[in-house]
């Protein structure tokens, strides 16, 4: 069984339609579902984007313009040049009179918000690798007492609702005075990740031969140098793939961190996200280009390692 | 499970673990450390919690009350409203993601020109935070400008702009509809695992029997997804059940309490009314019935590792 099914069977073909019409009939159908697929998939995102790019003069139109006439970046520009115009009440309505939507004072917290996202997905994949990895393997390679008891906590782990955590994880937190500080998203993200890492990774080391356990071992390594130069540079792609769950899910979660962050010092960029979206003032382009930046780094993400994700997804949900 | 974990387990000195032993219980251990503070201690506290009045807008004092908590909670009938309103949510959503995902492994299944750049495409809303989720369906439903009012309207389906997620009959299943936009993919991934180990063979002599697609459809393809059509159920349940994200920025629980789902109740009762020990009940009960759930999804894993 590998974990990275790559190559499709090529035995689809025995059940393919013959007759050139059935054939143009099939071409036909794909297209049109392969159409209706894509509309439902992006239509939604194309529309944010697109809304992002629009005055607020335009954004106000009805019926919409779905493609606008006259694409801005006013509202990209106002993220990241909001430092130099430091937006007031009597300011803040200049960026557009047509509409009284404006953009909101705390336009200057997007990026430090972006900033901290990023600092803690990095912290929890970093944790992730060191705390998961070590572990999966032993649980994979190494028959030790107590190995089945492991794999079922951090089953049961992985299936409790996060909301089911809040109470406690709040007071834990706050008794350690760790409210408003990156450190308890960090904490608590590593909390909620390790689980499906681990699983990930045990899969992955299963799917490898214990052959090279046992030669590495007659060589005289340990079973650190096993683990660090024997299966370490095999599973790269579940390295991949956990690397990459712990990301996106620190930097898209949102319950926890809008319980401990109080203050733009530990703000992730969902919370602001969410505050601006609370907000009926806002201009909806403005809340619409806040959204699109947050998107682009999963989106992009998604895209570039698009194999590593579906296989690390299969393996640890339903393991190959 | 595996034989040697059995014969390891031989009867044996305390402290005279084998170097194997050591070094396994030296890789667990951080994670165990991790686990038993972050996730195993809490939900013990949890409980804990779940037996005492704490309030936060009265610090000091937290009289032990034992079960009243869950009393409380589970004679609140607004408990049982929320209970109805999740079951309501979680049942359509896991409907249509069951239905959608099956139709997107369908077409992922085939192979044609094209079909990787579709793969691609079907991660991006897996991938993009339920916050931007929230915040683009919530434009797109928006009672003055959105997009779903202006599709309506000039496609002559709607006379004038109508209020969508302000209307209590439509608030639920148009989050189950946003809910369902985000998990489809993971689940329609799930599905193609499912599809792709099908032994086409079954096609074939299906087909030599004369048996048309439809009829293959129902006879082999769906009854051989079993197993990956529980999984997805099971967890997507799991899900819709837990959801928060999108009742926070979409309605707030709103309008009235038509969205007011077990899930935002806890929240209510936490972090809003800071009543730590009702909330700690409702949400070892909210948990408790995950778990049920949970056990069924357990079992289904567990025989594969």
């Amino acid at each position: 069984m590998t974990a990275m099914p790559t190559t499709p069977p090529p035995a689809i073909r025995h059940y393919r339609a013959h007759s050139p019409l059935r054939r143009v009939g099939r071409g036909v159908a794909l297209a049109v579902a392969s159409v209706l697929f894509v509309g439902y998939v992006l239509a939604p995102i194309a529309w944010l984007v697109s809304s992002s790019f629009q005055n607020e003069r335009e954004i106000i139109s009805k019926p919409p313009h779905w493609i606008p006439d006259v694409p801005t970046l006013a509202n990209f520009s106002a993220i990241f040049a909001a430092k130099d115009k430091a937006v007031t009440y009597e300011t803040r309505k200049s960026a557009d009179p047509a509409s009284g939507g404006f953009i909101p004072s705390t336009a200057t917290n997007l990026l430090p918000a972006m900033l901290n996202s990023f600092v803690v997905a990095c912290a929890v994949v970093v944790l992730n690798l060191l705390v998961g990895v070590p572990a999966a393997y032993a649980m994979a390679k190494i028959h030790f007492r107590g190995r089945q008891a492991s794999i079922y906590v951090i089953l049961a782990t992985r299936v409790i609702p996060d909301i089911a955590l809040v109470v406690p994880f709040f007071l834990f937190i706050r008794n350690l005075g760790l409210l408003d500080s990156l450190w308890s998203l960090i904490i608590t993200y590593l909390a909620v990740t390790v689980p499906f890492s681990v699983f990930v990774l045990v899969s992955y080391f299963e799917s490898l031969p214990d052959e090279l356990d046992k030669a590495a071992r007659v060589d005289g390594c340990s079973r650190l140098q096993t683990l660090l130069r024997v299966y370490l540079p095999l599973a790269r792609p579940s390295l991949v793939a956990v690397i990459l769950f712990a990301f996106l899910a620190s930097w898209n979660e949102f319950l926890l961190a809008l319980m401990f962050t109080q203050t733009p010092a530990s703000q992730t960029l969902p919370i602001i996200v969410a505050s601006f979206t609370s907000d009926f003032t806002i201009s909806f382009s403005f809340i619409n280009a806040a959204g699109v930046l947050a998107i682009i780094p999963p989106v992009l993400l998604a895209l570039v390692f698009e194999r590593y994700i579906v296989s690390g997804l299969t393996a640890g949900a339903v393991k190959g | 499970m595996t034989s040697s974990a059995v014969g390891a387990a031989t009867p044996r000195l305390r402290g005279a673990l084998s170097y194997d032993e050591r070094a396994a219980l030296l890789f667990v251990a951080p994670l165990a450390a991790v686990l038993l503070a972050v996730a195993v201690f809490p939900i013990l506290y949890s409980f804990y919690i779940s037996l005492f009045s704490l309030k936060l807008t009265r610090p000091g004092r937290m009289p032990f009350v034992g079960l009243d908590n869950y009393v409380a909670v589970l004679s609140d009938p607004h408990f049982w409203l929320a209970v109805e309103r999740t079951a309501y949510f979680s049942v359509l959503s896991v409907a249509a993601i069951a239905v959608l995902a099956l139709l997107v492994a369908l077409l992922l299944n085939e192979e044609f020109p094209g079909r990787r750049a579709l793969g691609a495409i079907l991660l991006v809303p897996w991938a993009i935070p339920y916050v931007a989720n929230a915040l683009m369906w919530k434009w797109i439903y928006d009672s003055n400008y959105g997009a779903l009012n202006g599709l309506l309207y000039q496609l002559d389906f709607i006379n004038s702009y109508m209020v969508w997620l302000g209307d209590a009959d439509k608030t639920l299943p148009l989050i189950a509809n946003a809910f369902v936009w985000k998990e489809v993919p993971l689940a329609a991934i799930l599905l193609l695992v499912g599809l792709k180990t099908i032994p086409p063979d079954l096609h074939a002599a299906a087909k030599v029997d004369g048996a048309n697609a439809l009829r293959r459809f129902f006879h082999i393809t769906l009854p051989q997804l079993t197993s990956a059509f529980s999984l997805v159920v099971v967890y997507e349940t799991m899900m819709a059940i837990r959801h928060f994200d999108l009742f926070f920025i979409l309605t707030e629980g709103g309008p009235g309490d038509a969205s007011h789902v077990v899930a935002w109740r806890i929240y209510v009762e936490t972090f809003r009314s800071l009543s730590f020990g009702t909330g700690a009940a409702m949400a070892y009960v909210l948990a408790l019935a995950t778990l049920a759930l949970a056990y069924a999804i357990i079992r289904m894993l567990a025989r594969r590792i």
